[in-house]
């Protein structure tokens, strides 16, 4: 069965209905995928419009999912632009602080003292994740994708999904932790 | 520290992504296991910092009027646009909408009934307008109400204010819960019409996600199965005469731990 393939004004109040209403969700995913506010615009338009121009490819009830894989594909596309034009460094390799993030989040004794700190910058905490850590996080943690939106989103099976989440976490708590430890040093 | 297998059915259990019996047998582990039930305690604290502290941001005004202006643009040049599709090809929106249709129809009524609504479908599609009808007003109720100043007609903090607000405004007096300290906060009520009735809706805040909670009358005619209908996701249940849609773009997981709060406190209040 093939959607209808109405006049452009069709199509334009169908895309209004169907995909605008998610721009304030794209706008959050992008931000947290391109961490600089003057590069979030460009990406967020720039995929309002592949998303208007594929619109005839989308099937099916899963938009919100479908425009966020849009939004990270602009925003991969943008970010080797500039590495190519010289205009940002490299980002940091992501996997390479996995290890240690790894050992140290193992539950244990001072999973005690982990309890919610209003004071602790949550966002900044995220922010210091590698990148495909910090999108996998967002995406279920505050979009709350499952599993098999996030490997759509994401690109990978669902399995890497799973992985990702699990050292995510695990890096957040570590970063969490030792930052507790350090205002405790701090106060002694 | 748990195996990796273990660590992997924790986050999984966590997530809402295992069946019925999966989670079942988990919480038979975490019984026994005291290691896992501190980690499990460890990801729910994290989970509540991240959705209480992060910033709740909307898109610029100026950068959804420059999209708006974009978009007109492409439309009255569409020739130029027509061929380009995305993600090319990649996309599997298709089978799995077909799937958990399957699957909602399967487990909402059993295999006579989607053998009689797949009949239905085959013999008389045009019939089965006023249902997607109905799946159309509720997920346009919800996506106006994002827009600004159309989220609540009454304020609330506080359950009693809104409970009469409705007495006099719709034709439904629905239950009325404030979830906050299990991160679903009452934001206020409104009025919507549909279903030829004046019908409630509930407006809860959680993380950067609204969630209308819609009631109206009804009985009869089987509700729709829980469906995702443009990136909303649509949970269904019957109170008495009284019909619930839970409408947002929450994970299902968290959706449904909405509806199983607001079932549970009118099981009490009915009961007790």
């Amino acid at each position: 069965m093939r959607a209808e393939r109405g006049s452009a004004e069709e199509r334009r109040a169908r895309f209004d209905v169907q995909v605008l209403p998610h721009l304030d969700a794209a706008y959050r995913f992008a931000r947290w995928l391109a961490r600089s506010p003057a590069d979030v615009d460009d990406v967020v338009q720039d995929a309002m419009l592949r998303a208007f121009r594929g619109f005839d490819g989308l099937r099916g009830g899963d938009v919100k999912a479908w425009l966020f894989t849009i939004v990270r594909n602009c925003h991969l596309t943008a970010l080797a632009q500039r590495e190519r034009r010289g205009f940002v460094p490299l980002p940091a390799e992501g996997d390479s602080h996995d290890g240690a993030a790894l050992v140290s989040a193992a539950p244990g004794p001072e999973s005690v003292s982990m309890r919610r700190d209003e004071e602790r910058n949550v966002e900044r905490l995220l922010g210091d994740l590698p990148p495909e850590h910090r999108e996998v996080l967002i995406l279920r943690e505050i979009e709350e994708l499952d599993y098999r939106e996030i490997a759509a989103v994401t690109q990978v099976p669902i399995g890497t999904v799973m992985s990702r989440l699990a050292r995510a976490r695990a890096g957040l708590k570590a970063r969490w932790l030792s930052e507790s430890e350090e205002e405790r040093d701090a106060v002694r | 520290m748990p195996c990796a297998e273990t660590e992997r059915r924790l986050h999984a259990y966590f997530d809402g992504e295992l069946d019925a019996l999966g989670a079942a047998a988990f919480e038979g582990h975490l019984e026994s296991c005291a290691e896992c039930r501190a980690a499990l305690e460890d990801l729910k604290t994290m989970r509540a910092a991240l959705r209480a502290e992060l910033p709740d941001e909307r898109a610029p005004a100026a950068l959804a009027a420059r999209i708006s202006a974009a978009l007109d643009r492409e439309t009255a040049a569409p020739a130029r646009a027509a061929r380009r599709a995305w993600p090319a090809g990649g996309w599997q929106a298709r089978g799995r909408s077909a799937q958990s249709f399957g699957r909602g129809l399967l487990t909402g009524a059993g295999g006579g009934l989607l053998a009689a609504t797949l009949a239905f479908f085959l013999i008389a599609p045009h019939v089965s307008a006023p249902r997607g009808g109905l799946l159309d007003d509720l997920v346009n109720a919800h996506v106006r109400s994002l827009l600004p100043a159309h989220l609540v007609d009454v304020e609330s903090t506080d359950r009693h204010t809104v409970k009469p607000w409705f007495a006099g405004h719709v034709d439904v007096s629905p239950a009325v819960y404030d979830f906050t300290a299990q991160g679903y906060r009452l934001l206020g009520g409104r009025a919507d019409y549909f279903e030829h009735q004046r019908a409630a809706a509930l407006v809860y805040q959680h993380g950067p996600h609204v969630i209308n909670v819609f009631s109206w009358a009804g009985e009869g005619a089987p509700l729709p199965a829980d469906t995702t209908r443009n990136g909303y996701r649509l949970a269904f249940w019957q109170e008495g005469n009284l019909r619930y849609c839970a409408v947002s773009d929450t994970g299902w997981a968290e959706l449904l731990k909405l509806v199983s709060l607001i079932r549970t406190a009118e099981g009490q209040e009915g009961h007790g």
